[in-house]
């Protein structure tokens, strides 16, 4: 994709330190409109210290993050928060907000601390509540709602920040079965409709089914950067997560990974990765 | 009562606020015409019509009402809005800065190093104005100690702060037993020791009219910065992913919040429950979001206090220090309170 390309976050030899350990080694990590980009990696292989480095959040030691062309530093907490959006795993709040209170927070960046809540603001809140069918929700406090509709109102306040781009971390953590699947096919249609997605996650049946793009994240690196069924392998996954699988296909061509045999003994953690 | 109210209806931000401001209007006019010489609501409005000059009052009758209302019954009265004001905004402060419910303002070591201000002026016999700037800067010293061992051990991380505050307030609590001790036990120690129960007795016009507008000021910071508060409750990654600048954030609204507890204890002395207890209340009435609940818990707070001074004025012969009044009233409100709170919280 080229720099200058609409809505496209760049990560250019990005390196980081943590003491003496070098948690990021020079890596290098597109991804703009239209794109979901997955992000896989083994438990501890740096995947939130490189999410924490595209939000700007963490500054590298080496390499810079680049916003349409533009360095991060350089764009100021409030420009950058009305491009780039950030849903963290469903938390729990210390007060109870409502949804509706939640949403408008995405407002923030726009609307700052002096200028009152206006009606294009209301507006963008209906539209992000009505977008993720959670309208029903709104005047329900955020503390009583369940994983999946915490998640559904987190990526409702993303919408109304307004930016094209957002970053999601493990959105499926926690969810029930119906709950993930509901929430991909809505991730699918956000960036069908022109969002860019990069999320991290733990599911590699997730990435073939949902992702446009599935980075690999080992040793400090991105091992593997590229189209989903290219770069999952039954091979891939035994060096990103030491354990055997086979690839399976459905009747309707959908595929999927299954473990051949669990056991306690397949090496895990520091594990070399050998492309 | 909460469950069908929904805070970002139009107008129901200023409905609140007004209802409050009209609670407490009413009160001040209650807490003017009560005491030892009751007087009418007539007399205090005819007062005012004659201090405007927009009605005759005989000059005997015009003295003696400038005498009760303006020399004897209005300090006090500013003084309870100012100081149940700022303790119960510094207190939903500090609650929204620390993501804990159960903060009060003391969190940081402000009242413990302003008490030990104060009683350090007493024993140094100081004079009045001595005592208060004393007591003023001791407070601001004890959050700035407990600032300086959070930043010693931790960036910016809420523990620290928490763990700061601890080792200060126990620090200046020390320092404060050192004083007692050395203190005259004929003259100066009832004297620090009645100080410390909170009396609003000794404000004079003066030291209220000064304070009114940097309390007001303040009191106006906070509210303002009561967006930025809702988005640190998320935690500070997301709070910064929607343009907060966390860090200046915090330290901005603890040094508004510090400056506002030091202001009453060198007013009125330790005045307890009441910066802990009112956010609480206020909570139930607007909801937790802090752009609200700020203004609505200094209006109510103003109201409390006042209140409290006119129980702790009426309800013997003998004034009762109001600081006792405020702990005997907060506990019972505080536990009703909690048993309609505590479902919301999680924590």
């Amino acid at each position: 994709m080229p720099e200058s390309a609409p809505n496209t976050l760049c990560a250019e030899r990005l390196t980081f330190r943590r003491g003496r350990r070098l948690v990021l080694d020079q890596v290098d990590l597109t991804f703009g409109q239209g794109e979901i980009l997955a992000l896989l990696g083994a438990n501890g292989s740096g995947k939130t210290t490189l999410l924490r480095c595209l939000l700007g959040l963490l500054r590298p030691d080496g390499g810079m993050v680049r916003l349409n062309g533009e360095p991060l530093p350089r764009l100021g907490r409030g420009r950058l928060a009305t491009m780039l959006a950030y849903v963290p795993q469903a938390h729990v709040a210390p007060f109870p907000y409502t949804v509706h209170e939640i949403v408008l927070l995405g407002r923030l960046p726009r609307h700052g601390l002096w200028r009152s809540v206006s009606a294009e603001d209301r507006r963008a809140v209906e539209e992000a509540l009505a977008r993720m069918e959670i309208t029903a929700l709104r005047a329900r406090p955020y503390t009583e709602l369940s994983g999946g509709e915490r998640q559904l109102a987190l990526i409702a306040r993303a919408l109304a920040q307004g930016a094209r781009l957002i970053i999601l971390d493990e959105p499926v953590a926690g969810l029930d079965f119906g709950h993930q699947m509901r929430l991909l096919a809505c991730l699918r249609e956000l960036a069908a409709s022109g969002f860019g997605i990069l999320k991290t996650t733990h599911h590699p049946d997730q990435a073939l089914a949902v992702a446009t793009r599935v980075a690999l994240l080992a040793d400090a690196r991105v091992q593997a950067d590229g189209p989903p069924a290219e770069i999952l392998s039954p091979e891939t996954i035994e060096r990103l997560y030491g354990v055997k699988v086979e690839r399976l296909s459905s009747a309707s061509g959908q595929q999927t990974f299954v473990p051949r045999a669990l056991s306690m003994t397949t090496k895990h953690g520091a594990m070399e990765y050998q492309p | 009562m909460l469950k069908d109210f929904h805070p970002e209806k139009c107008g129901s931000r200023s409905g609140t606020l007004g209802a409050l401001a009209l609670i407490l209007c009413a009160l001040i006019f209650h807490a003017l015409s009560t005491g030892r010489y009751p007087l009418a609501l007539g007399d205090i409005l005819h007062f005012l019509a004659a201090s405007c000059g927009w009605a005759d009052m005989p000059g005997e009758r015009y003295a003696l009402l400038y005498n009760i209302l303006v020399e004897i019954r209005l300090p006090r009265v500013l003084a309870a809005i100012l100081i149940g004001a700022s303790l119960s905004i510094s207190g939903a402060a500090f609650q929204g800065v620390f993501q804990n419910p159960l903060v009060s303002p003391n969190l940081l070591g402000v009242l413990s190093g302003a008490a030990f201000g104060a009683a350090l002026g007493l024993l140094l016999n100081g004079s009045w104005f001595f005592v208060q700037a004393s007591a003023f800067s001791c407070g601001i010293a004890g959050v700035f100690l407990a600032l300086l061992v959070a930043r010693a051990f931790g960036q910016d991380s809420l523990l620290m702060l928490i763990l700061g505050g601890i080792i200060s307030g126990a620090f200046f609590s020390a320092l404060l037993s050192i004083v007692k001790y050395a203190a005259d036990p004929e003259n100066t120690l009832p004297g620090i020791v009645i100080w410390l129960m909170g009396s609003l007795s000794a404000t004079t016009l003066e030291d209220t009219l000064w304070l009114l507008a940097p309390v007001m000021a303040l009191i106006l910071a906070l509210s303002l910065l009561g967006r930025w508060l809702d988005a640190t409750a998320m935690g500070d990654d997301e709070a910064r992913a929607l343009g907060v600048p966390v860090g200046f954030a915090r330290y901005a609204v603890i040094c508004c919040a510090t400056l506002l507890s030091s202001v009453t204890v060198s007013l009125a002395g330790m005045i307890g429950w009441v910066g802990l207890v009112i956010p609480h209340i206020a909570r139930l009435i607007t909801g937790p979001g802090h752009r609200l609940l700020l203004p609505a818990s200094a209006l109510l707070g103003a109201s409390f206090l006042l209140f409290s001074d006119l129980v702790a004025r009426n309800a013997s012969s003998q004034e009762i220090p109001i600081g006792i009044i405020t702990e005997l009233f907060g506990i019972p409100v505080f536990l009703i309170v909690l048993r309609r709170a505590r479902r919301g919280w999680n924590a």
